[in-house]
């Protein structure tokens, strides 16, 4: 954009070839370990340790995949991984929607306050209290439940601080309008504005769905037995197995990667319109 | 009295859209933090509490493992957060004004790793990183280079996770950044075209002064992610060796859930809200400021 028309072009140009040369070099090493977990994948169990290394694959064979779903409950903990993200995320945004819908459009008393609050918890992570956290799942009874995973996520104050500014772009005459035609509140919250801020569910329900997807820790503590193991929890294990195939841990790993690529590739905007939300602009 | 009455109304209606979240909020938040507190005073064995006051911290501060946990996680943070702000300013700044599909390629080839999270990421660098079959120790072994064994040395395994981290994590600074500087008024750039300015001049004295507010959020964000840094240390090195990686978050798992020692772990989480709760006070005046 700049320097283009600019008569000492040419310096200027040069640095930036430099720059950018730079950035493409660092981007395909950076998804280098990508490439490797793939191929690795496909390899049978000696080629994957061979070296020096094939660099790309000689005979490519899905026996690894095949392995991981036959020796291990894979379908169990990519079940498991499935309902927790969609069941948290669904809740997530039903209760962060009428949340930031009060937020934003209805004046209640303590109205700033509760909301201040709910948004400095956004800057705790949950994890450092993971200890009272248990304690409070294991008296509810959801150690090795999904609901255990399921709940403490759909507490983040996350969702009502991103709806909330979806909320307040709408205009207030369409809730008063509505109002004088007779509308309950509910009313004008389900059928009037909920459609109105689609893109902000959208973008709410990707970007929570793959944070859920991708938690570990949590699950780890929540769900210890068999059948509560999630995906993340599950390929884990892989890993500290005593099996040296490594070529079946990277069709384990590969196993949990590619949705979120695939769900990656498909929704880009949402994770740059999303991300961006959070941030301070002047 | 029909104002009154009417208030009232919206008060409940109010009240009553807030209600679910807010009741999972007190349950799952607000409960943890002052039941946590009240635990971190506590010595807890199986069902048995007895108050002990701050013996807890005391033990704490008197613990070699905690302080070393301590040391590391503050390095981690400083050159975690550095790298993260160094490399996603470079990165962006050279693309931010470049044809839109590849500005959205090379978003999209830094936030991948982002995306398939740190337990998937952890694993493959354990095989690249592997002292027997590892891509990186065979690579090491044809340079003759001294160790190969990157993460059972106790002076290469923090510089190891430390990159691991920022290579996986980075991708999100680099959104932030490109969105802040895509945002930045376009006449700006005109007037230092003009002026004759350098590219190098136009990053240093426009860009990154107007994307300040982006790199405060960037860092606090990235702080309290490092903060909290598990999974990488939970898979690839145990903390070890002889607890050269340990991190205060790891610390804390192993205390609640390994040696069963509540009270312990829970002044862990403790002393981390409070340094979470500490770092956040800029953003959050930020935040609110443009209310």
């Amino acid at each position: 954009m700049f320097g283009r028309r600019n008569k000492n072009k040419k310096k200027l140009e040069k640095i930036d070839i430099i720059f950018n040369g730079l950035v493409i070099f660092f981007a395909a090493l950076n998804l280098f370990p990508l490439y490797w977990l793939f191929t690795s994948s496909l390899k049978n169990s000696s080629d994957v340790v061979k070296m020096p290394p094939d660099w790309f694959p000689k005979s490519i064979t899905f026996s690894n995949y095949v392995d991981v779903f036959n020796n291990q409950p894979a379908f169990r903990w990519a079940f498991n991984s499935i309902v927790v993200s969609l069941v948290s995320t669904i809740a997530l945004i039903i209760v962060s929607c009428l949340a930031a819908y009060a937020f934003s459009k209805l004046r209640f008393r303590g109205r700033n306050v509760i909301f201040i609050i709910f948004i400095s918890s956004l800057m705790v992570p949950k994890e450092v209290m993971i200890v009272p956290l248990f304690r409070i799942i294991q008296d509810f009874g959801m150690v090795n439940s999904l609901n255990g995973m399921i709940w403490p996520n759909v507490a983040t104050a996350f969702g009502v601080f991103m709806m909330k500014g979806f909320f307040d772009s709408i205009p207030d005459s369409l809730r008063e309008s509505a109002k004088i035609d007779g509308a309950s509140e509910f009313t004008v919250f389900y059928k009037i504005m909920m459609p109105m801020v689609k893109p902000g569910i959208g973008a709410l329900f990707i970007l929570n769905f793959v944070q859920v997807w991708n938690d570990y820790l949590w699950q780890l503590v929540v769900g210890q037995d068999e059948s509560s193991k999630t995906l993340m929890v599950g390929i884990a294990t892989l890993m500290q197995d005593l099996n040296p195939n490594f070529a079946y841990k990277m069709a384990g790993a590969t196993v949990a990667a590619i949705p979120m690529l695939v769900i990656f590739i498909f929704f880009q905007k949402y994770f740059t319109s999303g991300i961006s939300i959070g941030a301070v602009k002047e | 009295m029909r104002i009154k009455g009417k208030s009232l109304k919206e008060n409940l209606t109010g009240y009553l859209f807030i209600a679910p979240q807010l009741l999972l909020f007190l349950v799952f938040v607000v409960y943890p933090i002052f039941e946590g507190i009240r635990l971190s005073l506590y010595k807890i064995n199986y069902q048995q509490e007895t108050f002990i006051g701050f013996e807890n911290y005391s033990r704490l501060f008197a613990d070699d493992v905690f302080v070393k946990s301590t040391l590391n996680t503050v390095i981690f943070v400083i050159l975690i957060v550095a790298l993260t702000v160094v490399f996603a300013l470079f990165v962006s700044a050279s693309i931010f004004d470049k044809n839109a599909k590849y500005v959205s390629f090379i978003r999209g080839s830094y936030y991948i790793p982002v995306m398939v999270s740190m337990v998937v990421m952890s694993m493959i660098w354990s095989f690249l990183l592997n002292p027997a079959n590892g891509l990186i120790p065979y690579a090491a072994r044809q340079m003759e280079m001294a160790s190969v064994n990157f993460l059972g040395d106790t002076t290469l395994v923090l510089p190891v996770i430390i990159f691991i981290t920022f290579a996986t994590n980075v991708g999100s600074a680099i959104i932030l950044y490109i969105a802040a500087m895509i945002g930045v008024p376009k006449d700006v750039f005109e007037a230092a075209e003009i002026d004759g300015a350098s590219r190098l001049k136009v990053i240093f004295k426009i860009l990154i002064p107007m994307v300040k507010p982006t790199t405060i959020y960037i860092i606090i964000m990235n702080i309290i992610a490092v903060l909290k840094i598990f999974v990488v240390i939970q898979l690839l090195t145990g903390g070890g060796p002889n607890n050269a990686s340990t991190t205060l978050m790891y610390f804390l798992y192993n205390n609640a859930f390994k040696y069963n020692q509540l009270g312990i772990a829970s002044a862990v989480g403790v002393i981390m809200f409070l340094i979470a709760l500490v770092l956040s006070i800029p953003q959050l005046r930020a935040m609110f400021k443009k209310d």
